[in-house]
Order: C-alpha cells, then structure tokens, then sequence
C-alpha cells in the first residue's frame, strides 16, 4: 500500500462507530450537545484512522486497582454490520457493494486486522471470488457489443466498489487489447 | 508508477513472439538459403516443403511465392476433438498442451518425435517449448500449442486459402476461445479457500496475455483480505514450534 494510494486515504476516512468510556468535556458538540461534556457511553462515528488510535492506545489508570481502558471501544461500522454478512452469504452477487461503502474489502481489511472475525473473512473471500467472475464476464463484453449498450455497463458498475472497479479495469484492458489485436491482424 | 505499461506481455508482444514458431511451406519459387542471425534458412526447391519462421513464411505468401501447410491441429478434424475434450470429457480443465517430443520405442529408449518426417536428420534436439516445433506438419494434432489462437487467427487472415475449410476452423476457433474464456473466469473459484494455487497448464500465450490483470487482481484481492487471518495463523504456528511439541513430525514421508 503506497503513502499516496487514494483508495487507502479514503478507507482511512471511513466512519467507524466509536463508545466512548468517559466523560470528555467541551466535546459534547460532537453528539450535537454543545452545552454539556460529551457523557461516556455516547456512540458516535469517527473516522477510521482516530479510531483505531484512539481504540488501541491505553489511558493511565484512574486508581491503583483499576485496568489500563482504552478511550473508546470498537464497533462494526454498518456496511460490515451482521446483516450484510447474511446477504452476501446468501448471494454474494445480489448485493450492491457499493451502496454499502465505496472501499468495502478494504474497511473489510482494516477491520479484520482489528477484529478476529474468521467468519467474516471467509465470507468476504468468498464474496470478491464470486464477485470477480462476473466482472470478468462483464468486462469482457463491455464495448464489444451494440446489444449490450453502456446503460446496461453503467448499471453493473454502479453497484462495484473500488477494488472491483480495478479489477473490472484490469480485466477490460487485457480483452480490449486481444480484440484490438484480433482485428488489426488482416491489415499488416 | 511513471511506466503505465502493465506487468507482463501485452497481446500485440505475443503476437510478435509468435511469429519465430517454425511453419511448414510448399515452395512455389526456388530461393537459396537466407543468413540470418537465427541460423540459415533451409534453401528451397518448389516442390520439397520447408519450414520456415512465421515471418518469413508470410512474407513469402504474401508474394505469392510460397503456399502454407496448415499445422494439422488446426484442421476442423482436430479442433472438434479439442472442442469434444473441453466441453464433454473435462468440463474443468484445459485441454493438456502438446507431448513431449519424445516417445518411446518399445525398447526402454525414448527417441525424439517424428525425426523421420522432418527429412534432415542432424537437426538438434530441442526440448523447450518455446524453440519446439509446435505449428510444422509434423505438430501432433489433438494438442493445442502455447501460441495456438495467435497462429490461428494470423493463418486464417493471410492465408485462409491454404486451409482446408476455413469458415468451420474460424466457428470452431471462436467456439474454442469462448469455452477457455469461461473457464478461465471461473477458475478463480479455486482460489476461495485460500490456497492460493491456479492450475492453468494448457493456456496459451495469448490467452495469458489477456487475463494475466485479471487473474493477478483477484490473487492479489483474495490474498490481502486474507492477509490478517493468515498472520494470526503464522503466530499460532510459531508459539506451537516454540512449545517444541513436535506436532510437525508426522508430515514426514
């Protein structure tokens, strides 16, 4: 993963339900409170990159007897939420990934190096291998023919996200160049 | 990032490797032998067959100078048992690329294949399948050869007319290509369980050419959504050798 990878900067971006495990005053404008301290128990979405900071990093114990907290604890964010997980188990090509994040596998992979979720993982492996078998067959059509149209393209687009948009690409580029091959081989 | 050029050869590269496979040709001119870098061009008197580079071969027939002898797995006889192969017997896999060009005679001696047909006898031995003589006359038929769909389609633009029943080999040809296409995209399926492993022995060059981004984005996907389970698996591994339980010892054979 480059520094200046894109995709990276926005999966860093994504929001990740957050409870916080104490009071933090003049923060309460964040649960739309400006008045009062933000109350330990609020959950409220922060970016991936806070929170994962602020999940991992341990405060100094209040007193003697009391574990090492962390400020807040992780959740699932709603497009990783149990639901999703069912629907793409039932039918992996059913589901418009795209409606659930634009950089689903990889807030996928940045939570399960957070989480030990095996389940999941299986489940996302098996979701992009189905995935991918489409868009290659899609990609291999986009363009070839009139039939097909590009609203027909632009409709399984829309529901990739960006791992599958490159792959799509990737796999469009190498038909393009076959066919493009094929067809200028009568005129040398 | 500044190159664009993607990993691996692009299919307009294949294409241009391909034609240094050998081909046979009836001679319709006498043309002595070419010094080349290569080696020399065998001399040719009109009515002996010769074989040339793919080059060459389509030069001369473009002068009409030369007609092409079409390798025999590119007759419609042998492309439907290929077609038959890939569709009925062995829905999975590809169809095995061609033998190794040696067989044996019966007496516990492997000899070189088909040395009698070639006529020259102190032609040296070549095993690799780039350098094999895969597109001559005397090419197995049944097996097709690693650059089959670039010889293919350049034989049937150029010299359609030196194959026997061109339009059945170009519907089988595009049969063909389809029933691999589709196999190719769902052999990714393989890869769900995370073994990581791709059986694509028998895929032609051009073929690789074309997938080779997509096969390599769904590797790289599954291996980075994998990539968190597999390092708590490598830790499990390594805290298991370093109770020295020896629970490795029964892999031996």
């Amino acid at each position: 993963m480059s520094y200046y990878d894109i995709d990276a900067i926005l999966t860093d971006a994504e929001k990740v339900p957050c409870k916080f495990e104490l009071d933090i005053p003049e923060l309460g404008y964040l649960d739309n409170n400006p008045s009062q301290p933000l109350k330990s128990g609020t959950t409220i979405g922060l970016p991936l990159w806070l929170a994962e900071l602020l999940a991992l990093a341990n405060r100094a114990p209040s007193s003697a007897d009391e574990d090492a907290k962390s400020f807040v604890s992780l959740n699932m964010p709603a497009s990783l939420s149990s639901e999703v997980m069912s629907a793409l188990k039932a039918d992996p090509r059913a589901v418009p990934l795209r409606d659930q994040s634009h950089n689903f596998y990889g807030l996928g992979t940045r939570m399960l190096d957070l989480f030990e979720e095996k389940e999941m993982c299986a489940i996302l492996r098996r979701t992009f291998v189905t995935r991918a078998a489409d868009i290659a067959l899609h990609a291999g059509k986009a363009g070839a023919t009139d039939d097909m149209g590009v609203g027909a393209g632009e409709e399984f687009l829309r529901g990739l996200e960006e791992w599958e948009r490159k792959l799509f690409k990737k796999s469009h580029d190498g038909a393009k160049g076959t066919k493009e091959w094929m067809e200028g081989v009568k005129k040398h | 990032m500044a190159l664009s050029l993607p990993s691996g050869l692009v299919p307009t590269e294949v294409a241009f490797l391909c034609e240094m496979e050998m081909i046979t040709i009836v001679p319709r001119q006498r043309l002595e032998s070419i010094p080349m870098l290569s080696g020399k061009t065998p001399a040719l008197r009109p009515p002996r067959r010769a074989d040339l580079p793919l080059w060459l071969a389509l030069l001369l027939k473009k002068q009409r100078r030369a007609n092409i002898v079409p390798p025999p797995w590119l007759l419609p006889a042998s492309l439907q048992e290929i077609v038959h192969t890939e569709t009925n017997i062995d829905p999975e896999a590809f169809s095995p690329p061609p033998p190794a060009p040696m067989r044996s005679d019966g007496r516990g001696v492997a000899r070189p294949y088909a040395t009698a047909g070639s006529g020259n006898g102190e032609r040296e031995l070549i095993l690799a399948p780039p350098f094999l003589p895969s597109c001559t006359q005397d090419a197995p038929s049944g097996y097709l050869p690693y650059h089959w769909l670039e010889i293919a389609e350049t034989l049937l633009a150029h010299a359609a007319d030196d194959i026997p029943n061109a339009p059945e080999v170009r519907a089988l040809l595009r049969d063909l290509q389809e029933v691999r296409a589709a196999k190719m995209r769902a052999s990714t399926r393989h890869l769900e369980g995370g073994g990581g492993v791709l059986n694509i022995r028998g895929v032609g060059a051009m073929e690789l050419a074309e997938s080779r981004g997509f096969v390599l984005g769904v590797v790289d996907g599954v291996r980075k959504l994998g990539a968190s389970v597999e390092a708590g698996r490598r830790e499990e591994e390594l805290e298991r050798g370093a109770d020295g339980d020896g629970s490795d010892d029964d892999m031996e054979l």
